[in-house]
Parts: structure tokens; sequence; C-alpha cells
């Protein structure tokens, strides 16, 4: 599976949101389910899923999709 | 990543909630995305899920215990429906229009800091001289009297109280437990006050001791730093499980039927091997692995003993070779007077369980079944399904906790009868020996007047609240109409110039039952009394304690004018033990479906009637933990 598909199912399962309301340029400020709550939430099965440490001030910055394939990529995530 | 997928394919094909609560038990903490899929599997077993409200009151943010919530939840067969107050402690939600009043919680759940208690504790509690110290913990203590008292005053179900342990370890560190101001030392005095405190003072609530989960599983699995800094969320994963774990547990034990007995086998769960087998002398039990692992199990018995539990040991074996165990063997810990009651034959056990239930007089809904065998277990689940399973692991080493999580077991209130309840059991097994000899002979009445009882009547007297409460929760069979009360409620019928509360407890030469039968009255009608429940333990069935109770109570109220006694007989599949109950003692049933007495018509019975001495009290003294030696 390719890694926005992967990203795709992680999000919509921690939101409870349909998967087809997850693009590839869909952010925080797109969906009423990503609160700052379901942030922290995300933040946290995004570590669980992708086997991650995320540091406290990652969590201000992956508040997108493009943000966190970007920072995926960059940890070497496929 | 494949490794947890398995696990969860594996743990999605469980197919009742406690095997599954029992593979979880082993697991590491499920990951987030997992948790839904875990929640939607429990939830969707069999028998279908009950609602537990919850009320959260909280200083820090509660909101990402949901998922949490949920999965324990859905393990024990419950949905919980979360309300999360306002952030910030708010005595504002203390009140009857608030939020939380109108989610009408089954529990309150409140989320402190120590910080709540005293802003002086945001600074080390060591840099005060022992008399400041002691005035702190008295306003601490008061602060949060003041806020638990505020919140009990409300129609919020059961309170449980935490507060947050601290992150760091004392602020002496290894010197804390010798200093003069030792912080652990100030700490464990202010909990206890707290315990003592709710104990005394305040109805339907429990202090539920984070520290003891903090002890569970470690300080560095307990808090996340960067939840809690970046959101003020405290838990890690394992916390966060294990509280949600807890605080469901106490829903589990309000909402379903209440455990009284725990039946266990004896080959592979009291001792290790097969004693029809191995022999005495081959059986593992004693100070070597793996005997000490069942010692320790036995050991443990004792405790669940302790709160009120009562043990039957059912067992497919020779009788000879078990009563050779449990009278012989050095390192057996339970006797057979630690039994309720002992079956050990080669019928099956789903029989045995049904005769157990009928010679205890205590419904299968009550039963706790912890048995070894793969097969037993599962034949117990499929034709008993009101009976709890446990399955004794087969790992010795796991086998003296099986029985730490299972959230029945858990007490919320706990009186001195809980306590004496295996003395109780034994002592009615001898009561019931020499009955049968006496109905034998025929000298029923002899034999009744051999007992000596004595009937201690209290009336309108809140000192055993908690008891009085908890009969009318747990009491099934001899109950005319089974209305429930909680602690709260009870104490208003108490406390009510037009309501009678009547209470007896029993005693005989063999020893004294404890408070074991309530009656309530509805005086609001002038010259009538409306019986609203009238309840016995069905221990002491048998002695006439239930006619000489009503009719003392009648005399009562004939005494005070009442002419006319309204009673209802509302059936259940479980009280059909009373359904003559009225009619035996002087009602009538009317066109309407009611039953009536006209006291002047059929007055009551005079003393002596009953072979029963009664002492009625109008204030009873109160009956406290340890005073029935």
């Amino acid at each position: 599976m390719d890694l926005f598909r992967k990203l795709q199912q992680v999000i919509a399962t921690t939101l409870k949101v349909a998967p087809d309301k997850i693009t590839r340029e869909t952010s925080d400020q797109d969906l009423v389910a990503w609160d700052s709550l379901a942030h922290v939430n995300l933040m946290m099965s995004l570590e669980q899923s992708f086997d991650l440490f995320l540091e406290v001030e990652d969590f201000s910055r992956l508040t997108s999709v493009p943000a966190i394939l970007e920072y995926l990529k960059g940890e070497g995530r496929t | 990543m494949s490794n947890r997928q398995l696990d969860l394919e594996r743990l999605l094909a469980f197919r009742s909630r406690d095997t599954l609560r029992q593979a979880l038990r082993q697991a590491a903490s499920p990951i987030l995305p997992h948790i839904q899929r875990l929640t939607d599997h429990a939830a969707g077993l069999a028998p279908a899920m009950r609602e537990l409200r919850l009320g959260v009151v909280h200083s820090y943010t509660s909101e990402l215990l949901d998922p949490w919530l949920g999965l324990a939840g859905a393990l024990e067969g419950l949905d919980v429906e979360t309300y999360h107050a306002p952030y910030g402690l708010n005595l504002a939600e203390a009140d009857a229009k608030s939020g939380l009043v109108a989610h009408s919680p089954d529990i309150t759940l409140m989320l402190l800091r120590r910080e709540d208690l005293h802003p002086d504790l945001a600074r080390p509690v060591v840099g005060l001289r022992p008399g400041e110290q002691a005035k702190l913990a008295a306003q601490a203590h008061d602060r949060l009297l003041a806020i638990v008292t505020a919140f009990r005053a409300q129609n919020i179900g059961h309170l449980v109280v935490t507060i947050l342990p601290e992150q760091a370890g004392p602020a002496l560190g290894v010197y804390d437990p010798q200093s003069e101001r030792s912080e652990a030392a100030w700490w464990s005095a202010l909990k206890a006050d707290i315990g003592r405190r709710l104990r005394a003072g305040i109805e339907a609530s429990l202090f539920l001791d984070l520290d003891e989960v903090l002890a569970q599983i470690g300080r560095e699995a307990f808090f996340d730093n960067r939840l809690w800094y970046s959101v003020r969320f405290p838990f890690a994963a394992a916390a966060a499980r294990e509280v949600s774990r807890r605080v469901v547990g106490l829903g589990a034990a309000l909402k379903f039927p209440k455990a009284k007995v725990i039946v266990l086998d004896a080959d592979n769960t009291l001792w290790g091997g097969i004693i029809g087998e191995d022999g005495i002398d081959g059986i593992a039990l004693g100070h070597e692995y793996p005997g000490n692992a069942y010692m320790a199990f036995q050991r443990r018995l004792l405790d669940f003993q302790q709160r009120g539990f009562i043990l039957a040991l059912c067992s497919k074996n020779n009788p000879a070779d078990v009563d050779q165990v449990l009278n012989e063997h050095p390192h057996q810990i339970l006797k057979p007077e630690q039994f309720a009651s002992i079956r050990v034959n080669w019928e099956p056990k789903t029989d045995n369980l049904a005769a157990l239930a009928e010679e205890l007089n205590l419904g299968l809904d009550s039963f706790i079944f912890v048995d070894d065998s793969d097969h037993e277990c599962a034949l117990v689940r499929r034709e008993l399904p009101e009976v709890e399973v446990i399955q004794t692991p087969a790992r010795p080493v796991e086998v003296p906790f099986c029985l730490d999580q299972v959230s029945r077991l858990e007490l919320l209130s706990l009186t001195a009868e809980d306590q004496k309840k295996t003395e109780m059991y034994a002592q009615e097994r001898i009561r019931r020996q020499l009955r049968q000899n006496a109905e034998r002979s025929g000298s029923l009445e002899a034999y009744l007047a051999s007992l000596e009882m004595v009937m201690t009547v209290g009336i309108d007297d809140p000192a055993p609240l908690k008891r009085l409460a908890q009969l009318t929760q747990k009491t099934n069979q001899f109950n005319l109409t089974t209305r429930r009360y909680d602690e709260p409620h009870m104490r208003r019928l108490i406390d009510a110039s037009n309501w009678m509360v009547g209470y007896f407890s029993l005693n005989d030469v063999f020893g004294e039952s404890g408070i074991v039968g309530l009656a309530l009255f509805d005086l609001s009608e002038p010259a009538v009394a409306e019986l609203d429940t009238f309840l016995m333990s069905c221990r002491v069935i048998g002695r006439k304690a239930e006619s000489a109770f009503i009719n003392v109570l009648l005399k009562r109220l004939a005494a005070s004018g009442v002419r006319e006694v309204l009673a209802d007989y509302l059936p259940t599949p479980k009280n059909a033990l009373v359904t003559s109950f009225l009619p035996d003692h002087g009602f009538a049933v009317g066109a309407d479906g009611r039953f009536r007495r006209d006291l002047a018509a059929t007055p009551p019975l005079p003393d002596g009637a009953y072979p029963i001495a009664i002492e009625v009290s109008a204030k009873s003294p109160a009956i406290e933990i340890g005073a029935l030696v």
C-alpha cells in the first residue's frame, strides 16, 4: 500500500471520518473532527502506526496531510 | 508491525467477553487504531450491552480517556456514555441545573490534582515545619470535603474521587522515608483521613487511589510527559487503560447482579496436579515451585473472603481424596470450614452449580466459576451463561493473580456483615443439619425453641445505612416488591417523618446474623400505612423471623393510630418464594390486585406468639466493622 493510502486510513480511523474525506491536500482546517484533542490522538496513532517518536514541537507542525507525508518520507517511511 | 496485526486478528476471534478480557490482560496496551476495532467487536458479543452513564469533573484534560473508557466498557458489556464537565474544577457543576446533573450519571469521576486541595501543594511540603504541615493537611482535607460535599448533595450517582499522583518522586529523594518531614508520610496520613471521612460521612463515595495504579504499572509507564506538557493530559497508554478499567469496573460492580460466591475447582486450581492420580504426596502444594504459586492463590482467596465473598468447592474427584488434602495436607490453607459448600462427585459441574444455587439460596448470576479445564469452562459458559467463568491460567506463576481484575469482585462498600459471611454460612450449615433432624423426628417447634432466638429491631435509625441500602440491592428472592435504593435515597427515607424504616437482626445460640431484614412503610395517608418494601435475607428463612418482624411492626403502627395496611406483591422470576406471604399474614387481595389488612379486624398477635424474643430500640447502637466478634 502506498504511503498516502496508509496515512489516509490512519487519519480516517482516528478521526472517525470516511477515508474519502482525506485527500492529499487535507489540513486540520478542513475537517471539524480534526480538533485539538483529535490532533493529539492522531499524533499518538501516527507514532504507533509508523513506528515513530514525535517531539512535542512536531505536534504543532504536523497539522496537514502534506506536512505529515513530508515528515514520513524524511524519516524513511514508505 | 506484522506481529501486532497478528495479535489483533487473534483477539478479534474471541467469542465471549470474559475470554477476551483475560487474553487482553496478558497483551500490551492496544494501539489507538486497534482500540476501536476491539471495542466494536466486544460490543457486538452476547449478551447485549447495558448502559453506564459516566460524569467526569476534572482539573486536567480528560476527553482523551474516551477511547479507553469505551474499550473497558465494551469488554464488560457496558456502553459507556460520558459527560465531561467544562474544564476546571467548577463547583457550578454541583448544581441541580448543571450539565452533570442533567446527564444522570451512574458514576461521577472526579479527576483532581494535589494543587486543587491547596495552592501551597505546588511547593515542597518538606519545606514546612511539622506544625505548618499539620495545618496544611487540615486545610487540604477540609477543602476536599467541601468539594465532595457540594457534589454529593446532587443526584450524580456514585462519587469516585481521585487525586493525580506526583510526576516526580519525593523532594528529598531516597531520604524521604527517614525525614521528620517525610512527604510520603504526610501524604499517606492525608489519604487515610480522606478515606475515614468518606466512609463515615459521605454516602455512595469511593476514594480511588491512583497511587495504587502507579504502584501497579510504574511511574515511567504512568505519565506521558509530551501529552502532559502539550495538552495537560497526564496518562500514558498503560495508565489510561488501567484507570479506565478500574472506573468501568466499578460501573460493572454497580450495574450487574452482585457476585456473592466463588466456586473453585480443586485440581490445578487449589493445587498443582491431580489428587486422584498423583496422590497426596504427588500434588504440588508447598514452598517449592509450582506448589508455592498455588499456596499464594489460596492465600489470596482469604482476601476475597474478607471482602464478603463466600467460597465453594466443586471438584470431579473421589470425596475421600479431596477430604484428605483439605484435612491433612500440611500446606493446605483453605480448610473445610472455609467453604460454604463442598461438592466432590462425578456429576456434571453444571448440575453441581445448579444444586449449589439451591443449597445456598443464591442465584446463579451471583456465581464466579473458577476451573482450569477448557472443557468445563466451555460447558458452563454454554449451559449457564449467567455464571461468570474464569479459567485458571495454565502457567502456575499467573494463578495467584487470576481473580485480581474481576470487576464484580471489587467492593463499593464493606459492612461488618460482609466480613463475617463465611462464618455465617458455616453456622447455617449446622442449623440446617439440626433442623433436618428436628423435621425427621417431628419436633420443629422444639428445634426453634432450642435456638433461643432474639430479634433486635431498629426503627428509623441511620447507623446501618450502608447495609440497608445493600439489602435492597442484593435481595432478590424474599422480596415483595424488589425496589432498589441507593444510600442517599435510603437516607432520605430514614430521615423523613412520613416514612417508617424498620430492620432486624437475629441472634441465636449459634451466632449472630447481622442485619437481615428490612421493611419500609409510607405513612403519608392518615391512618393508612403502605408497605413499600419487605425483604429478608434467605439466610434466616424457616425460623418464622419474617412473621415475628412484620407482627412487631404492625403492632407499632396500630399503636400510633394506623387502621389499614396496604401492600403489593410484585412477582419477578426470582421471588416466587413470597407469593403467599401476604395472604399468610392476614392480608386479603382486593379487586384492584392490591393487598389490605384491617388492623382492627385482624389485630397483630401478642408477644410470645413466635418462638423469638423481640427487642425494639428506636435508636439501635451503631454497628461498626469489627463489632461482630
